[in-house]
């Protein structure tokens, strides 16, 4: 048993390990510089917390390392069900921060809907692996739909549309890598971008020629043709129209709904510090300790959501172009495992973790440089958070677990 | 099941590697472009953020007397300011202030609105705060986030002299004002700003140069250090301005004016120095400082006998008879007449189909020249300015600087009128108009209006012989007026004897302008000038000689009634004053 555990060990795309591991000392480092200059306690700032913290994580990497890969295949459903009956949990506490995500463990608050993200990622692997053949329909798309609707939902109830928002990014990749038409997927995704692309004219008429080229080239029936085209033309004419009719109290309710703290002032305020601090890092960064956005507080949230641009200002542009490298060469390593996988659920897996990553990587880097609205999401490795640095190292076991027996 | 194989499209494989590198490449690209494309921008940005520019407000200049003496000071007051970005809670942190200084929050809430100018900008919330009202917002700062405090100088009056007219006063630069001021980067919203008098007139020399500190601020506001690199620059005081006033002079002819409407101006005709300047009514300067109160003002500014008006410079009158020196003068230096002709005064003159009267209904008897002046007799007037031209007339009152301003350094002075023939051609038509108005200008009524600074000038030219210094408040190198009037000497000479036998003749309207002081000559000439709006306004003015000092006044009381009986009197403290001084510094000046 040892020997064959010994033998998995070995075997493991061990760079993935060490990937994160520079990753995580990146984040320790610049915790330390908000620590060092900002408080006086050491052992309550958030850089020995994240230290204290890595022991567990280690723990949790190489407990689901160990774990025989089909004993997870085989209880996943279970602990899928599991997870969503935690996920309601947090509604029988009390409110943290005003929201319901956490689940007090003695001195320790902890997230369910870290672990939900990728325990759903591998049910739907499951269920994509076992359904393999029916993949051509559109209708084999409704129960994935389903597994991942219910707890997004559930999490976007917290209020997290940050966490909703992720779980439902691998659903995609996923489908298309188990065979999904890309037809379909665009069926699937047309409404959305027709509803978005409405509120800008030129986007809305660039969106509406790509989809007569689609369905030309698809050609489907015409009358098919022509009710996908019409109706997505009538959803996105239709969109404004409905948010113009509302009343100004009703608009903000609904902004508020997707971003909790939703003060167009604040918001702002907050990116534009954050890419003040960015942009004056310059190349090589003001210096460790030197950020004057960080220390004088400018930067909100610096140690979770914003601690990028804390890199950004004090380590330069040199830091992030090696952290925004090892995040691409980590991702790109899991997609090249998913595809040299033997088997189709582990491949399936692969993809889920990988677009899961690359889903935080992407929504906090675009953030924090102000490409796209505020939504609290951690970086993984390198923001602070004990839930979420377990988490992270508990897909990497999970990745090197899957990963194991890989053509490769 | 585990063993479904793995079966993927190496398409598939390479889109979705498409899409990574893709993704990752936007962001890459957004940072390079932010870091190094944009980095001016914003390490100038995070500069801004960092760095706060306090002003310090530069102590206006003092005003002084000619002795010295401060007639205008300055006084720490502290303002409150607060910026508008790092207060979280207005309304809180409004009532908390209000609690402080007790102060209602409506005027602190309305102040702010009044004073915002960007988020970012420190706003004034209250002016005029106590050290000790300071001192109790000091100890809740931690409750004012975004708040501070700096120090602000006031002015103070230390005299008992208001010297309203000529001191001014300052005005807040509120928003209209900014958006007019030519160069707008000196002033700040709250600044003062010298509006009226020598303080608008000396703006820029009184105003000083405000300086700055760097300081180094957090997210809050809160200051953190001085910001090394950065260098701070000090306040520059503005500099004293040194009047020529006399503060015990001024002081005594504010006195005497105190119960009437009207102007008394004391000057050296040599040097052009003005020695005490006084238009009533008049206010007490300090109410345009500090806590001014809107009644106050309002009771300033509706006041129908108007003391926001500077008589002296902007007050038109009629001259009436002190212009009869106008006619002698032109007669003598045209060789129009023989001072020992004599006319016969009997009260009443015809001319035309109009019956001039002398204001001694009984009349004058036989008339010369020197008793014509001396006793103001209209009708030796009404005859003999028959002898001249309106131009010739109208000439000399050019030549003494009439229908110009004189150049006083005040704002706002007026030119009166000299009618000349365009101007009653223009007023009355080419055929509207006769010799029979220049018997009304003879005694300086009808069209000629004159400023009570020109009859300054005017009396000055004569006691000097057209030798007369250029009018001043403020030390200077004692310049002669440019464009002296050319008289004979002669003529000088006979105007000065007839000017002094108005004030010795024992029938002379002017004797009680004189103090009788021994060695002291006295001259001058009264008015009393008709006007349509009651009473005659009484004039005197005169000058007064004693060895090597010289001096002259100007009085006129509005309504006053006879300029002999009303304004000479007046004349009389001054010269007395003026040439016996009696130290008066304990009742003029506050003590400390």
């Amino acid at each position: 048993m040892f020997s064959i555990s010994g033998n998995r060990f070995s075997r493991s795309p061990f760079a993935i390990i060490f990937a994160s591991m520079v990753l995580t000392s990146i984040g320790l480092f610049s915790l330390l510089s908000i620590s060092v200059h900002q408080s006086s306690d050491i052992l309550g700032s958030s850089f020995f917390k994240q230290l204290v913290f890595l022991g567990p994580s280690l723990i949790g990497l190489l407990t689901v390392i160990f774990i025989p890969k089909y004993l997870i295949h085989k209880y996943i459903f279970t602990m899928y069900f599991i997870v969503i009956g935690v996920l309601f949990l947090p509604y029988f506490g009390r409110t943290i921060a005003g929201t319901y995500r956490w689940i007090e463990l003695g001195p320790f608050g902890f997230q369910p809907s870290e672990f939900a993200k990728w325990i759903i990622v591998i049910s739907l692997a499951k269920y994509l692996s076992d359904h393999n053949l029916e993949m051509k329909n559109l209708s084999s798309f409704f129960f994935p739909l389903i597994m991942v609707v219910i707890p997004a939902v559930v999490i976007l109830k917290q209020p997290d549309l940050g966490t909703a928002l992720v779980i439902f990014t691998p659903l995609l990749p996923m489908l298309y890598w188990a065979g999904a038409r890309p037809y379909h997927i665009f069926l699937f995704l047309a409404p959305l971008l027709s509803v978005l692309t409405a509120f800008h004219t030129l986007s809305f008429s660039i969106w509406g020629v790509f989809m007569i080229i689609i369905i030309f080239f698809e050609r489907p029936k015409l009358i098919f043709g022509l009710v996908i085209y019409f109706s997505n033309l009538f959803l996105g004419l239709l969109a404004p129209m409905f948010w113009d009719s509302l009343k100004d109290y009703q608009q903000n309710r609904i902004l508020a709904f997707f971003d909790q703290k939703l003060d167009p002032l604040g918001a702002a305020y907050q990116i534009i510090q954050s890419q003040t601090a960015i942009g004056s890092g310059g190349a090589f960064g003001k210096g460790w300790g030197a950020g004057t956005q960080t220390h004088l507080k400018f930067l909100p949230v610096q140690e979770s959501d914003f601690i990028l641009s804390v890199i950004g200002e004090e380590l330069g542009f040199v830091f992030i172009l090696v952290i925004i490298l090892i995040f691409t060469w980590m991702i790109l390593k899991m997609v090249k495992l998913g595809y040299s996988s033997k088997d189709r659920f582990s491949g399936l897996v692969l993809i889920g973790i990988a677009s899961l990553f690359l889903a935080h990587v992407f929504v906090n880097t675009a953030m924090t440089v102000g490409m796209i609205p505020v939504k609290g999401l951690p970086l993984p490795f390198i923001s602070s958070g004990g839930s979420f640095l377990l988490s992270c190292f508990m897909m990497v076991g999970i990745v090197m677990n899957v990963g194991v027996d890989s053509n490769e | 099941m585990l063993k479904a194989k793995n079966l993927v499209s190496k398409l598939r494989y390479y889109i979705i590697n498409g899409v990574v590198i893709f993704l990752m490449l936007i962001l890459l690209s957004r940072f390079f472009y932010l870091q190094i494309f944009r980095y001016e921008k914003y390490i100038q940005k995070a500069e801004i953020n960092r760095i706060r520019a306090v002003t310090i407000n530069a102590p206006r200049g003092l005003i002084l007397d000619r002795n010295g003496k401060i007639l205008v000071d300055n006084y720490p007051t502290y303002i409150l300011t607060a910026i508008p970005g790092e207060m979280e809670q207005k309304e809180k942190i409004f009532n908390t202030i209000s609690q402080c200084t007790g102060i209602d929050s409506a005027i602190i809430a309305e102040n702010f609105r009044k004073y915002y100018r960007a988020k970012f900008v420190p706003t004034r919330l209250i002016k005029d705060l106590t050290f000790q009202q300071i001192s109790i917002l000091e100890e809740n700062k931690l409750d004012l986030p975004g708040v501070n405090y700096k120090q602000f100088p006031e002015r103070y009056y230390p005299s008992r002299i208001n010297g309203s007219h000529f001191l001014g006063y300052l005005k807040e630069v509120d928003k209209p004002i900014l958006e007019k001021l030519r160069d707008p980067n000196v002033y700040e919203l709250g600044d003062l700003i010298g509006w009226s008098g020598l303080e608008k007139f000396y703006e820029s020399q009184l105003r000083g140069k405000r300086g700055v500190k760097y300081l180094e601020v957090d997210a809050l506001g809160r200051e953190m250090e001085e910001v090394k690199g950065y260098k701070n620059r000090r306040s520059e005081p503005g500099a004293d301005l040194k009047l020529m006033i006399d503060a015990d002079l001024q002081f005594l002819m504010e006195d005497q004016m105190k119960d009437y409407r009207g102007i008394a101006v004391i000057s050296n005709p040599m040097t052009g120095e003005i020695l005490a300047y006084v238009s009533k009514p008049d206010y007490p300067p300090n109410i345009f400082t500090g806590k001014m109160l809107k009644d106050d003002w309002n009771e300033v500014r509706n006041d129908p006998h108007r003391p926001l008006m500077d008589r002296v410079i902007t007050g038109l009158y009629p001259p009436g008879s002190t212009f009869k020196i106008i006619t002698v003068l032109s007669l003598l230096e045209e060789n129009l007449l023989d001072p020992s002709n004599e006319v016969e005064c009997s009260g009443s003159y015809q001319f035309g189909d109009r019956i001039f009267r002398c204001w001694n209904e009984t009349g004058h008897g036989s008339v010369n020249l020197q008793v014509g002046v001396a006793q103001s007799c209209n009708i030796y007037f009404y005859k003999m300015v028959q002898r001249l031209s309106l131009v010739q007339w109208a000439d000399i009152c050019f030549d003494f600087g009439f229908g110009q301003k004189t150049g006083i350094n005040l704002p706002y002075e007026k030119t009166g009128i000299i009618p000349t023939e365009k101007y009653m051609n223009r007023k009355y038509g080419k055929w509207g108009w006769s010799r029979g108005n220049l018997l009304n200008l003879a005694l300086g009524q009808g069209d000629v209006l004159v400023t009570p600074i020109q009859m300054v000038q005017f009396i000055n030219q004569i006691a000097t012989h057209g030798n007369a210094g250029e009018l001043h408040f403020v030390k200077n190198d004692n310049t002669k007026k440019e464009n002296q009037p050319q008289l004979s000497d002669n003529t000088w000479n006979k105007i000065e004897k007839y000017l002094l036998a108005t004030v010795s003749d024992d029938r002379g309207t002017g004797r009680a302008a004189d103090p009788k002081i021994k060695g002291l000559r006295i001259g001058g000439k009264t008015g009393t000038a008709e006007n349509p709006h009651g009473d005659p306004h009484a004039w005197f003015i005169g000058f007064g000689q004693k060895e090597n000092k010289i001096v002259t006044t100007v009085i006129l009381i509005e309504n006053g009634g006879h300029g002999g009986e009303i304004a000479a009197p007046i004349a009389r403290r001054a010269y007395s004053q003026y040439f016996l001084p009696k130290t008066q510094s304990q009742m003029v000046f506050k003590t400390p």
